[in-house]
């Protein structure tokens, strides 16, 4: 890092906001570089793990992941400050444990104290302290109380040279290979996609919702919404047909119970 | 419980009156006690009889009157029918008996003198107890309904500024002024538009359907300025519309609803399309969003958090019975909210 300019990440959804602490961040230090502007924070974990910038401001309201949920996946690879609009209980967790966090409207004052500890911490070397337990609570409370929305499960898979965050909504089968788990997904823009991940397939069932996820081969486990047609085969097997995918996922005799009724 | 007490009632009564009029007989105490209860008793059960039936009287017949009545007729033949009973296979009829013709009179006058003026008290007595007792209910009923319109209205002052809300977007503002941008002012027209609005109008039990409008918009340019790459809108009202009664924040609560859990949610965003005609007398209103919709927390109906809630608790309130608020997933994605309403004009 010596002799090199410290670069950050800023994540807000709201491009106003992003705007605000960029400039904010020039004048209270000007050295620092940010490289990385994220709208959600699925995208503030991929820019992440394309650029490492060494301090990341993360909203802690975003949509899809949550700026609490992406600094557990950043982990302790870089200083972390919280934003937000307004969190009573965010904030006291943060004061508690004594994670950096600032408040929109932000306060020149309130970010120049800020900076001047993560210099201090940059220049040091110092370790980031271990909070996933706080995170992890803290993650938990943020989920919509109302809408009782159940928790997404994210997938962090390489899609060439990139990393890139799947959600288990996404993903239409997966597939096991060799060495690795071929996760066939599609994004928001529908487009269908292929990432590899190296955790196996058994231990990636496991994670994923039973009623939407099922096994159908010893390699292949799909995902019901993806399924378009099961066209039955000669010898007790049949033949998966994808809505939107050509390629056609094997059903073995074992498993062929499943789709008995349909 | 009350059969019991008036059994008790009359049986004392009839006891009492037979008390005082057994030194007039050369029989036991005893008896003549015995006979007036008896007397008692069934002009308690003539009371009984004509207190229910017959079910429908013609209009020149009191029911208070046939009561009376039966009473005084019931002691009319019980007496004879006593005496008769008592003295039947004695040598001499009791009417033929001086004494007993005497007995017979006494008990036959007290009891024809006294009983319709019990019976009459009886009763306005039960028309008093039963007078009281409404009251009694309706103040509880109007005391639980005051109650619970002032529980919507503070849910509604608790629910409304939302904080989250208002510091997020003072944080747009102050950006927009330090940065010098000409946006500045619409913005903070809007803010102050829709402050304006929001907060005074609780205090307005029926505001117009113009009114909510110009709030909803107000609203819907902030978000569109805070996200302008994630929310689209529209608003489509017939102009007639304009004046009709509306209750406050109805519209609102809809449009913020399918914001907060329909577009602010969603990575992609989404759009938002308010819908006011009227149409038959009655006002339909939509809010349709094409956001994460009712997927993600799989709930039904009533799932869209406490927002939804009050606002049927206060639509109840206002139109009784009289108003729809249904809730719809659509497809691929999104929510459709709708309202139906009397459509009412408040008096020029």
């Amino acid at each position: 890092m010596t002799g090199q300019r410290p670069t950050a990440l800023i994540a807000d959804d709201e491009p106003v906001l992003r705007k605000s602490l960029t400039r904010l961040l020039a004048q209270a230090w000007p050295e620092l570089e940010v490289t990385a502007q994220a709208r959600n924070g699925r995208e503030a974990v991929e820019l992440f793990e394309a650029l490492r910038p060494d301090v990341c401001f993360l909203d802690v309201h975003m949509p899809g992941l949550s700026g609490v949920e992406a600094a557990r996946h950043i982990d302790r690879r870089a200083h972390l400050v919280f934003v937000t609009a307004y969190d009573q209980y965010a904030v006291q967790a943060f004061e508690q444990g004594a994670l950096d966090y600032l408040v929109k409207p932000l306060q020149p004052a309130r970010l120049a104290d800020t900076v001047a500890r993560l210099q201090e911490r940059l220049r040091a070397a110092q370790p980031v302290p271990d909070t996933d337990a706080l995170l992890e609570r803290l993650a938990a409370h943020l989920l919509p109380k109302d809408g009782a929305a159940p928790p997404l499960r994210w997938f962090r898979a390489t899609v060439g040279q990139h990393v890139r965050l799947i959600a288990a909504d996404e993903i239409d089968y997966l597939r096991s290979d060799v060495k690795y788990t071929l996760i066939a997904w599609r994004g928001n823009d529908g487009k269908p996609g292929e990432a590899l991940i190296r955790t196996p397939l058994k231990e990636l069932l496991a994670q994923l919702d039973a009623e939407q996820f099922v096994q159908v081969h010893r390699s292949v486990v799909v995902n019901l919404r993806a399924i378009s047609h099961v066209a039955r085969g000669l010898n007790e097997t049949a033949d998966i047909h994808l809505k939107g995918r050509s390629e056609v996922l094997p059903v073995s005799r074992s498993y062929l119970h499943l789709f008995r009724q349909m | 419980m009350l059969r019991g007490r008036r059994l008790l009632f009359a049986l004392g009564l009839a006891a009492l009156l037979g008390l005082i009029i057994s030194p007039a007989y050369t029989v036991p105490k005893a008896v003549v006690i015995g006979r007036e209860m008896l007397v008692g008793l069934v002009a308690l059960l003539a009371f009984g009889l004509f207190e229910q039936w017959p079910a429908r009287l013609p209009r020149w017949l009191a029911r208070w009157a046939l009561q009376v009545l039966g009473v005084a007729t019931a002691i009319a033949i019980a007496v004879p029918v006593i005496y008769f009973v008592q003295y039947h296979g004695e040598a001499v009829p009791f009417w033929k008996d001086a004494k007993r013709l005497n007995g017979f009179s006494i008990m036959l006058s007290t009891g024809l003198l006294l009983a319709p003026w019990i019976t009459v008290a009886v009763l306005f007595r039960q028309r008093d107890d039963a007078a009281r007792h409404q009251a009694l209910a309706f103040e509880l009923e109007r005391s639980r309904l005051e109650r619970s319109a002032l529980d919507s209205r503070l849910r509604l002052l608790q629910a409304q500024v939302e904080p989250h809300f208002l510091f997020n977007t003072l944080a747009n503002v102050r950006e927009l002024v330090d940065s010098g941008s000409p946006q500045a002012t619409s913005v903070l027209d809007s803010l102050i538009a829709y402050l304006r609005a929001a907060v005074p109008r609780l205090h307005d039990p029926a505001t117009t359907l113009g009114q909510e409008l110009q709030l909803v918009r107000a609203y819907l340019e902030l978000m569109h300025m805070r996200m302008p790459d994630r929310l689209q809108y529209v608003l489509l009202a017939d102009e007639s519309s304009a004046d009709l009664r509306c209750p406050p924040m109805t519209l609102l609560t809809l449009v913020e609803n399918a914001v907060r859990h329909g577009i602010d949610p969603s990575e992609e965003g989404g759009r938002i399309e308010v819908r006011v005609h009227e149409r038959d007398g009655r006002c339909h209103a939509q809010v349709i969003d094409t956001g994460v919709g009712l997927r993600r927390g799989g709930v039904a109906d009533d799932g869209l958090g406490t927002g939804l809630s009050t606002l049927r608790e206060r639509l109840q309130l206002v139109f009784g019975g009289d108003a729809q608020l249904r809730v719809a997933a659509l497809q691929p994605h999104g929510v459709c909210a709708e309202l139906e309403f009397p459509a009412q004009r408040n008096p020029a």
